[in-house]
């Protein structure tokens, strides 16, 4: 806990590593509380090892996909740091923490002083275990992209959009890794023209969020966009044309059963255990990242998967030392996505003002960003399940959709949507409140919704039933006249707003004329 | 014609909503009107809903106050009294109240439904015959964000910048929180006339109301989250290249920091706070960005949050990335509610204003109205409170110990209303001007019968800023005087330092002279000029002798926007949702409206026996009903933190399951209501509450 100010003291430092999306909402979250403009408030300094701006990170899947420009992805400018009084260091790569004399050395060497240190450094991709992923100079090999930054991002963009005069020079591409990210790759570069499939080692798709019939579903629905999935296996070897054939590895093709298009032969070929052989010109890596501790674990802090911290989100080591987002475990969990961890810069703003709050944990929505592709997740079914959930599913695997919630004391603990998005919204509201729902209503929850009201029921409609609500006039009323004109003048029916006029028509049995209302959709 | 309609039919408007319909009224038998179409008026054409229909059916009533009443000190009873007996009751009180406790003890409270020349001579009335900062009115309960968020954005607050028939050649039009088709029925028509021309409608709304039947595409957002789901539009616009570029550039200022401040609203966040479907958002945004023309209109649903004018603004910053302002058939533009709603809040009845949109703490406007008035600048008193913090100091809230209400009816219409009741009843002296024996008349000391709109003249400011003319048909009952007459009598009795007028066209004229030079300049227009033209839209300076008269503006921001370089503002809003989140103890989300058939606090449309009043209800979706066991037509009890109701449930699968809705017309639905307050409008969040439902 930063300790508080007296007069004759300076200005407390703050230090926060990484500037990634936490890390933008902790200093705005800061700035709406005057943390930086008042004189007991914070000197803030950001060190963030990318060169540029902070940006959204989790919408660069749209931007490979073309549906998001890249120049909107900026978040806050540098310009904004500067007005707010935030000395934002961009391409500032930290090398070490002291602790004792509480600063941080840049790689560079500069020293930077902290009175209260905040590690928001993220998560890594993790390299899976390939042989021929990274070459001798340990650069990974030029067909291989990583996909976690806003370079890796405009890297692999270059590649798809390289062309000869052939056309295109990358027309194919595996995405190793089957997870949120994996899929909204595979789905951008789908959509991208790539012939493109996945690779997922566990036995399904999202095998972390959803359960298998779920993810037969999800891995039919990506078939149909034309993207290849392959479960239950790893990928282990990565061997460009050139290098001398490995016995066993030559049958191109002869057990790419699934794949009904013709293959151009690619400029690579990735092995997998199963004995399968993927012929691409594109690798792109997404199989998860995990806590960036290095720093952490550098200065003697606690880190399991994740750096340690209590309720205030201050490592369980040295309270002068908070953390926030990817690279945090709370409570045994890290979690990887934004919302918690914008949840958590709001919490370390209020620690850091001496607001009485702790974190608690997050509620987690992980929501699928891809064209076509509706998988919603929200919390953690199996654990529900174990902590005495009981499951309220409907599941149609023919028209592909497969919905499920977990209700425990009437609560909506957790869900699992996919390939039918209906109520989404509804539902996230009753789990992110923990609304107390009644017997019925989670079936009723996942049960169609009424399409509307009845369309040409007019013809049923008892005399007393008011037609036109403008003028308080009802069926029998109108049943009384004669024609349209007459109802109009005697009844003033119609000449309100107007939205009866299809109504009276039907009711007088005359032609209907210009449709003018319309159920909305 | 029937003999006993001795005169001819004047036209005139409908006494209700911002519409302001046209109208004809003649004298029927010996008290009755008859009330017929004005076709040739633009606005309506001849329609009118049944509100207007039936309008006249008050004429007569027994329910009419026609004598003053003075509440009896030893029965506490009310009693009738002459005219001079009551207003020298009550100047005697203030004169002996601001003697005792300074010259702001005594407050005034207007409304948004008096003619202009009524708001000028109340607003007038307060700062040189009483002396009192303490002015405000319930126009900062109708659009008052909306007005915050055009003053901010645009530089002026005209609620429609264009003639509403103008929707009629637009592509797109988004209604945000307007029940168009209910609240202000003839207005619907140009939709239905922009879908024959193939154009879209988009309505975003918690209910799917009759205005939603009409919509290309209906989207139902959580209360309270129109501004998350305007931050999640625009985020998409930018991301797909739909903004146009060149606009923003040459006519706008701050679109940087939007565009950034956007870019953390993607789609998935903006359907976990909204509960709007991504696909949903997705559609909103094809269509706006297809369109060559968009039209976005707020009303009540939008404006009436702690954070109304940030979601105004919001919404503006779309009408503007997409360079709508300005140009033809499109643009931004408010749905102002009350018949006066927009002249209302012009000519000085509101604490921070004098007349013309000026400002009371800017020395040059208050040189220029005192110089109007016959007064020295530094004898006008400054700022007041706003409405709601007004009636929170009365009396035991240690502030103003004397009241007087023209055109409104608090106790029905406040928010918080049982906590603003217990304030009025701690008032020394509570005077009430009104037709009717309304629930805050009932409340007073001092009752004063006032005429309706039939049997005066005075101009009304519609939705479009058309300055339009209501003209006497009938004669007022025997004991029935205007307000102008009760302001008249009481500044002569409170030996005011300039006299009051009680002729309207001589007002309008002062009116004028006043508004000069200001935003909303009526200089230039006359009650000839409104009866030949039909209206005349302001600012309408007035010219130079010899010169061509000024033609009005019906359409604002052409060529330059109200702000001191021109250009319109984009600026960025941080969402924080409701004040009030639902939590275990109240689950639900509570907003409030209103229903055809009645207006406002009802204290009229409820004494009109041609109009249904079936009393309030609490609309819910059959799975809420399941859930809590309750079944349509019978009763249940809405709870919040600050009162209860009890009225039957309707069951309806048009409305959100979260929610439920209550209309506001009768004593009840804002005894719930949340009394948080927007920073800039002061508009209370009457749209939003947590509550507890149960049978």
């Amino acid at each position: 806990m930063p300790e508080s100010h007296r007069p004759d003291q300076p200005r407390k430092r703050l230090v926060v590593v990484g500037s990634g999306m936490a890390t933008t909402r902790l200093i705005e979250e800061l700035v709406a509380r005057n943390a930086t403009a008042t004189p007991d408030g914070w000197d803030i300094t950001v060190l963030g090892d990318e060169p540029v701006a902070p940006y959204n990170r989790i919408l660069l899947s749209a931007v490979l996909e073309g549906t998001h420009r890249p120049e909107a992805l900026t978040l806050r400018s540098p310009g904004w740091y500067a007005d707010n009084g935030v000395d934002l260091r961009l391409g500032a790569r930290v090398l070490g923490v002291d602790r004792d004399h509480r600063d941080v050395m840049l790689v560079d060497g500069t020293l930077i002083e902290y009175d209260a240190l905040v590690l928001a450094t993220g998560s890594i991709p993790t390299l899976p275990p390939i042989r021929g992923l990274v070459r001798m100079d340990g650069s990974l090999h030029p067909s291989v992209h990583a996909f976690r930054s806003l370079s890796d991002c405009e890297g692999l963009v270059e590649a798809i959009e390289a062309i000869d005069d052939q056309g295109p020079i990358n027309k194919r591409a595996v995405v190793v890794g089957g997870g949120l990210l994996g899929l909204q790759v595979a789905r951008a570069l789908g959509a991208r023209g790539l012939d493109t499939e996945i690779v997922e080692g566990g036995e399904h798709l999202l095998h972390q969020q959803i359960n298998t019939s779920a993810g037969k579903i999800l891995a039919r629905d990506l078939k149909k966009l034309g993207v290849s999935v392959y479960t239950g296996a790893r990928a282990v070897r990565l061997q460009s044309p050139d290098e001398p054939a490995t016995p066993g590895l030559s049958g191109i093709g002869s057990v790419r059963v699934l794949d009904p298009l013709p293959r151009n032969p690619g400029k690579v070929a990735l092995r997998l255990d199963n004995g399968f052989n993927l012929d691409t010109d594109l690798l792109v890596l997404t199989a998860g990242g995990r806590p960036s501790t290095a720093l952490a674990r550098g200065c003697g802090l606690e880190v399991r998967r994740g750096i340690v911290v209590d309720d205030q989100l201050a490592s369980v080591t040295d309270p002068a030392i908070h953390a926030l987002g990817d690279c945090v475990e709370h409570d045994g969990r890290t979690t990887g996505f934004v919302p918690p961890a914008w949840e958590q810069a709001g919490i370390l703003a209020g620690i850091l003002c001496n607001e009485a709050v702790k974190y608690d944990g997050s509620r987690i929505v992980a929501r699928l960003r891809a064209t076509d592709l509706d998988v919603a997740v929200l919390g953690d079914a199996e654990r529900e399940i174990t902590a005495g959930g009981e499951v309220v599913e409907v599941s149609n695997p023919i028209s592909g959709s497969h919905r499920r919630l977990v209700v425990r004391d009437g609560r909506i603990v957790a869900a699992t949507l996919v390939g039918d998005l209906s109520r989404v919204g509804l539902i996230t509201q009753h789990f992110d409140r923990q609304t107390v729902l009644g017997a019925h209503e989670p079936g009723n929850l996942l049960m169609p919704e009424r399409s509307g009201e009845e369309g040409s029921a007019a013809l049923t409609l008892p005399d007393d039933a008011e037609v036109c609500a403008c003028a308080g006039v009802s069926a029998g009323r109108i049943r009384a006249c004669s024609s349209f004109e007459q109802a109009r003048d005697t009844t003033r029916a119609t000449t309100g707003c107007g939205g009866c006029a299809p109504t009276v028509r039907q009711l007088l049995g005359s032609r209907p004329a210009l449709a003018t209302s319309q159920k909305g959709s | 014609m029937d003999d006993m309609t001795e005169t001819s039919a004047v036209s005139t408007h409908c006494p209700y909503c911002s519409l302001q319909c046209g109208m004809k009224v003649a004298r029927k038998g010996r008290v009755g009107v008859e009330i017929s179409a004005w076709d040739e008026f633009p606005v309506n054409e001849g329609a009118m809903c049944r509100k207007g229909w039936t309008s006249g059916e008050l004429r007569g009533s027994r329910e009419r106050l026609t004598t003053p009443s003075i509440r009896d000190r030893a029965t506490g009873e009310l009693r009738a009294a002459s005219w001079d007996e009551a207003l020298d009751l009550i100047a005697d009180r203030v004169r002996a109240l601001q003697a005792d406790h300074g010259k702001d003890a005594v407050a005034v409270f207007g409304g948004g439904g008096l003619t202009n020349e009524k708001a000028y001579q109340l607003g007038k009335f307060a700062r040189v015959a009483l002396g009192t900062s303490q002015i405000d009115y319930n126009g900062r309960w109708c659009m008052s964000s909306a007005a915050s968020a055009g003053n901010q954005a645009l530089g002026v607050d005209r609620g429609l910048p264009f003639p509403l028939a103008d929707i009629e050649q637009t592509d797109v039009v988004v209604l945000v929180g307007s029940n168009l088709a209910e609240t202000m029925p003839p207005a619907a028509r140009h939709l239905d006339r922009l879908r024959e021309r193939g154009g879209k409608v988009v309505v975003i709304d918690p209910r799917f109301t009759s205005t939603a039947e009409r919509a290309d595409l209906f989207l139902q957002p959580v209360p309270g989250t129109d501004l998350a789901l305007a931050l999640g539009a625009l985020h998409l616009l930018d991301a797909q290249g739909a903004i146009d570029e060149e606009y923003v550039a040459a006519r706008t200022t701050g679109f940087d920091d939007v565009r950034r401040s956007v870019a953390s609203w993607w789609p998935e966040r903006v359907e976990r706070t909204t509960g709007v479907a991504t696909e949903e958002l997705r559609e909103l945004v094809a269509l706006l960005a297809g369109a060559d023309r968009v039209m976005v209109l707020t009303a009540r649903g939008a404006e009436q949050h702690a954070q109304g004018t940030a979601t105004v603004l919001g919404w503006m910053n779309i009408a503007l990335a997409l360079g709508m302002p300005g140009k033809q058939y499109a643009g931004y533009g408010c749905l102002t509610g009350q018949g006066n709603g927009q002249g209302g809040r012009e000519h000085g009845q509101k604490s921070d204003q004098l007349p013309g949109y000026r400002m009371i703490d800017d020395p040059a406007a208050r040189a220029h109205v005192a110089k109007v008035w016959g007064v020295e600048p530094e004898t006008l008193p400054g700022k007041g409170k706003s409405a709601y913090e007004l009636l929170d100091s009365l009396g035991d809230g240690g502030g103003p110990k004397a009241l007087l209400v023209f055109a409104s009816n608090i106790v029905v219409s406040a928010p918080r209303a049982t906590h603003v009741t217990q304030r009025l009843e701690s008032l020394d002296l509570l005077v009430v001007c009104d037709i009717v024996m309304s629930e805050t008349a009932a409340l007073a000391d001092v009752v004063l019968p006032i005429t309706q709109w039939a049997e005066e003249s005075g101009t009304m400011t519609n939705l479009e800023g058309r300055v339009i003319l209501r003209n006497r048909a009938v004669a007022p009952p025997a004991g029935v005087k205007s307000d102008l007459d009760v302001i008249a009598g009481l500044a002569e009795r409170l030996a005011s330092p300039i006299e009051f007028s009680i002729e309207p066209e001589e007002i309008f004229a002062e009116l004028g002279r006043a508004s000069a030079g200001g935003k909303a300049d009526y200089s230039g227009i006359t009650y000839q000029r409104i009866t030949e033209e039909k209206g005349v839209f302001w600012p309408c300076p007035a010219v130079p002798q010899g010169e061509d008269q000024h033609p009005g503006t019906p359409r604002m921001f052409t060529e330059a926007f109200a702000t001191p370089d021109g250009r319109a503002r984009f600026l960025v809003q941080e969402f924080a949702g409701a004040a009030e989140q639902p939590d275990a103890s109240y689950p639900i989300h509570l907003t409030t409206g209103r229903v055809l058939a009645q207006y406002q606090s009802g204290a009229q449309t409820r004494r009109i026996r041609s109009l249904t009043d079936e009393g309030a209800f609490v609309e819910m979706h059959p799975m809420l009903a399941d859930r809590i066991g309750a079944h349509d037509g019978e009763p249940v009890i809405v709870r919040t933190r600050r009162g209860e109701m009890k009225a039957p449930a309707r069951v309806v699968s048009t409305i959100r399951p979260d929610t439920v809705f209550v209309p506001f017309h009768w004593v009840g639905a804002n005894r719930l209501t949340n009394d948080a307050l927007d920073p800039s409008s002061r508009m209370p969040e009457f749209k939003v509450c947590a509550a507890e439902v149960l049978v």
